[in-house]
């Protein structure tokens, strides 16, 4: 019963309230335009957008050393979580089911350890956010909340992993509802957002000729 | 005498020597096929050469080892004779006695807390803070923490669930339990070998032996009574966690390895054996964390800030570790000295 | 009540493997699950035995006791059947059981080794009698049939016997009463006396001799 709901009816409302909350949210700040700028343009905005996207993956040489412990996990997180979504075989087969759209997973061993290097990224980042006195001070439950409800769909994931009690396959789907319906409200839109994010303050230092 | 009484007399010991003679050869006769047989043996009859193998395969001194046309590890063995020894260690010992162990020590703790209470900081809190560990040293003990209870729940589940949660949750019910418990247990082992290093990496350098442990032990640490022991950043008890946790973890990812990838060849004896240390280490080490976690929350107050925030009272820090305490407000002076305007205070960030 | 039980007559067996491949066909096991196997002890030296292995649908079974699911039941004839659906594939009944009857179908990395298979006895599962899915999982329900396990029955020299207990420890005790002599009844030495083989493998004079 509750997995014909979460197949069914669920999964419907989670996708839609998802695809028109990212939209709504992406267009709403880019309606925002900003005051417009008269002053002589010293260099390209556009590549000062490209620029600063591609430089702002390393820290900052003056920040490097106290920024380690997050830039790794961060990383190993965010690849190891990138390689799960896309590639792992159970996934591949679920978009495919969905879209039509397959191409080839990677190998069983590949996925369980892309899995092991975003879940210690994962917690090592949340518990370090917990620990560090300035972090713990200006995180907000909406920041804690993101955090256990992706570990959550990650752990509901690997514990359905032998794909053999549909019940557990039913529990991850719902958590990923879950994450699916919190998303577009929450900081996770950074997903979405890091590249306009980015984008802007390139180019708006860009023009004015400054590597921002 | 007459003729016919002659013959009588004849006839009687006919009959008697006849019935003599049959009742002696009776019992004489069927002698002989055994005395022949007695003879033929002792001439070298050979024993079927059977039951030389087939003592050998019963005595289960070794597993014997046959040719087969299946081909896998093991395939060739005819009994695994190590077997029934795991399974007697495991239903007979392990679990029985791995409940009693955890029992009977939540027990003491709770009873020592009732009788002794918690241990109190020498003049109550002062106030003033100092910082015992950084941000890093924090986050990997919770790290070390949150892998170390995923992985002890879900492995408590697949030991103890068949007796305790079979009657609660029905056998489907506890077959996708344990299904869940096992997928997670065998995807977070490998990560507990990275925490563990993490952790030794973090906290080697101050858990060697100095003196002073030694006496710090006799007196049982001020635990039983007699007032506060002298000691360094980490006295003796915490050291000996300390090398128990990694020593006992390091065990456990090695066995844990070999039990998780099955497929590199390695027998059942391997298997068995592997699961016996694990399983042995595995409860061990959770019954000592009750210990440290008793001894970090309840036991001694203020202890727990110290995982927390990183800091402690200074109080907590002289009446427990004076002489950790006495260097670190050492280094701040020294600090001071050389620094006019002085770093920021021992407590706050790092 | 019967109680099933098989019985491998070592002296009989002559390592055809025709109960190997008439199980593996009659209960469509997938590749690299072997239920059943021969095996031979001393192979190539005088003294050879073979004697056909599963399982041996023990009355006090390791592989039940250890089973952290508890997925295995015990019929009337006492024939040991699993449920794969609650089997988790922990091995721990292969680790368990003196005869290597558990196998699994995958030989995965990370404990990945699918639902374990083993001897049935040919009574199939807990699925209902015959039916298809029952036989697409556990393979066939002869017992149900009233029929014998079919490795027994398509025995080349009737070594393998399989059937309630007492009836085929009755035969056994049969053959060996018959057989007398201590095995000394037939075997090389009766049949080649003592011809220049016989002395070259140094057990002339002897029935296949050889300890």
């Amino acid at each position: 019963m509750f997995a014909n709901l979460v197949d069914g009816i669920f999964w419907d409302v989670a996708l839609w309230v998802f695809a028109i909350g990212v939209l709504w949210r992406i267009l709403s700040i880019f309606r925002v335009r900003n005051k417009p700028d008269y002053s002589e343009p010293r260099g390209s905005g556009f590549a000062g957008a490209v620029g600063a996207n591609l430089r702002r993956f390393i820290p900052r040489s003056e920040m490097i050393t106290r920024t380690r412990l997050q830039v790794v996990a961060g990383y190993l997180f965010h690849l190891g979580l990138f390689a799960l979504l896309l590639f792992a075989a159970p996934h591949v087969l679920f978009i495919e089911a969905q879209t039509g759209l397959g191409w080839m997973p990677m190998p069983y061993w590949a996925f369980i350890v892309a899995a092991q290097l975003s879940f210690i990224g994962l917690m090592l980042l949340w518990i370090h956010r917990v620990m560090h006195p300035v972090t713990r001070l200006i995180s907000d439950a909406d920041d804690h909340v993101a955090a256990l409800l992706t570990f959550i769909v990650m752990l509901t994931g690997c514990m359905a992993l032998i794909e053999q009690f549909d019940g557990l396959r039913v529990f991850h789907r719902f958590t990923v509802e879950l994450l699916m319906v919190y998303f577009p409200f929450s900081r996770l839109m950074h997903a979405f957002m890091f590249i306009p994010s980015r984008a802007f303050t390139g180019a708006w230092f860009g023009r004015r000729g400054v590597k921002a | 005498m007459s003729s016919s009484k002659r013959s009588r007399i004849r006839h009687h010991r006919m009959v008697v020597f006849s019935l003599l003679s049959l009742l002696v050869l009776t019992l004489v006769l069927p002698l002989i096929p055994h005395a022949v047989a007695e003879l033929g043996e002792s001439t070298g009859r050979v024993a079927n050469p059977g039951t030389e193998l087939w003592r050998d395969v019963r005595q289960r001194d070794r597993s014997i080892v046959g040719a087969t046309q299946v081909k896998g590890v093991d395939s060739g063995v005819l009994i695994n004779v190590h077997g029934e020894d795991w399974r007697q260690f495991r239903m007979q010992q392990l679990i029985p006695y791995g409940a009693a162990l955890m029992g009977i020590v939540l027990s003491v703790i709770l009873l020592f807390y009732l009788v002794r209470g918690p241990l109190r900081m020498q003049g109550g809190a002062s106030g003033k803070k100092i910082q015992r560990f950084n941000v890093f040293e924090r986050t990997t003990h919770w790290f070390t923490v949150g892998i170390f209870w995923l992985l002890a729940l879900t492995g408590l589940v697949l030991l103890y669930g068949r007796f305790v949660l079979i009657p609660l949750l029905g056998p489907d019910g506890f077959g996708l339990t344990a299904s869940a418990c096992k997928e997670a247990h065998n995807l977070f082992g490998p990560m507990f070998l990275v925490a563990i290093l993490m952790l030794f990496v973090t906290f080697v350098k101050d858990n060697f032996y100095v003196r002073g442990d030694f006496t710090w032990l006799l007196k049982g640490g001020g635990l039983l009574g007699g007032g506060h022991v002298s000691a360094g950043r980490f006295n003796a008890g915490e050291k000996i966690w300390f090398w128990i946790a990694v020593s006992g973890g390091m065990v456990l990812c090695v066995t844990g390895l070999i039990l998780d990838f099955a497929v590199l060849g390695q027998g059942r004896e391997v298997m068995a054996l592997s699961h016996v240390l694990h399983g042995i280490v595995a409860l061990v080490v959770i019954t000592v964390s009750f210990g440290h976690i008793y001894l970090g929350t309840a036991g001694v107050e203020g202890t727990l800030s110290s995982m927390t925030t990183g800091n402690v009272d200074e109080a907590w820090a002289k009446s427990h570790h004076d002489r950790w305490y006495a260097e670190v407000k050492a280094a701040a002076a020294d600090a001071d000295e050389t620094e006019p305007g002085g770093v920021a205070s021992p407590a706050g960030e790092g | 009540m019967a109680r099933m039980k098989f019985l491998c007559d070592a002296e009989r067996c002559i390592e055809c493997n025709a109960c190997v491949t008439a199980c593996k066909n009659e209960n469509d096991v997938p590749w690299g699950v072997n239920r059943r196997r021969v095996v031979t002890i001393n192979d190539g030296s005088p003294g050879e035995r073979s004697m056909s292995v599963a399982c041996m649908h023990c009355s006090d079974a390791p592989c039940a006791a250890v089973c952290p699911v508890d997925c295995f039941y015990f019929t009337d004839d006492g024939v040991v059947l699993h449920d794969k659906d609650i089997c988790i594939g922990c091995g721990y009944c292969f680790y368990a059981c003196p005869f290597g009857a558990p196998q699994f179908p995958q030989d995965g990395v990370f404990g990945q080794r699918g639902k374990m298979d083993k001897c049935t006895f040919c009574a199939g599962g807990p699925e209902a009698d015959n039916s298809p899915e029952e036989r697409t999982r556990y393979g066939s329900n002869r017992l149900a049939e009233g029929k014998l396990p079919l490795c027994a029955e398509m025995c080349a020299t009737r070594s393998l016997l399989a059937g309630d207990g007492d009836t085929v420890s009755d035969i056994f005790r049969e053959r060996v009463t018959w057989r007398g002599s201590a095995g000394m009844g037939w075997g090389w030495g009766v049949a080649y006396g003592k011809s220049g083989l016989r002395k070259g493998k140094g057990v002339d004079g002897r029935a296949t001799g050889g300890d």
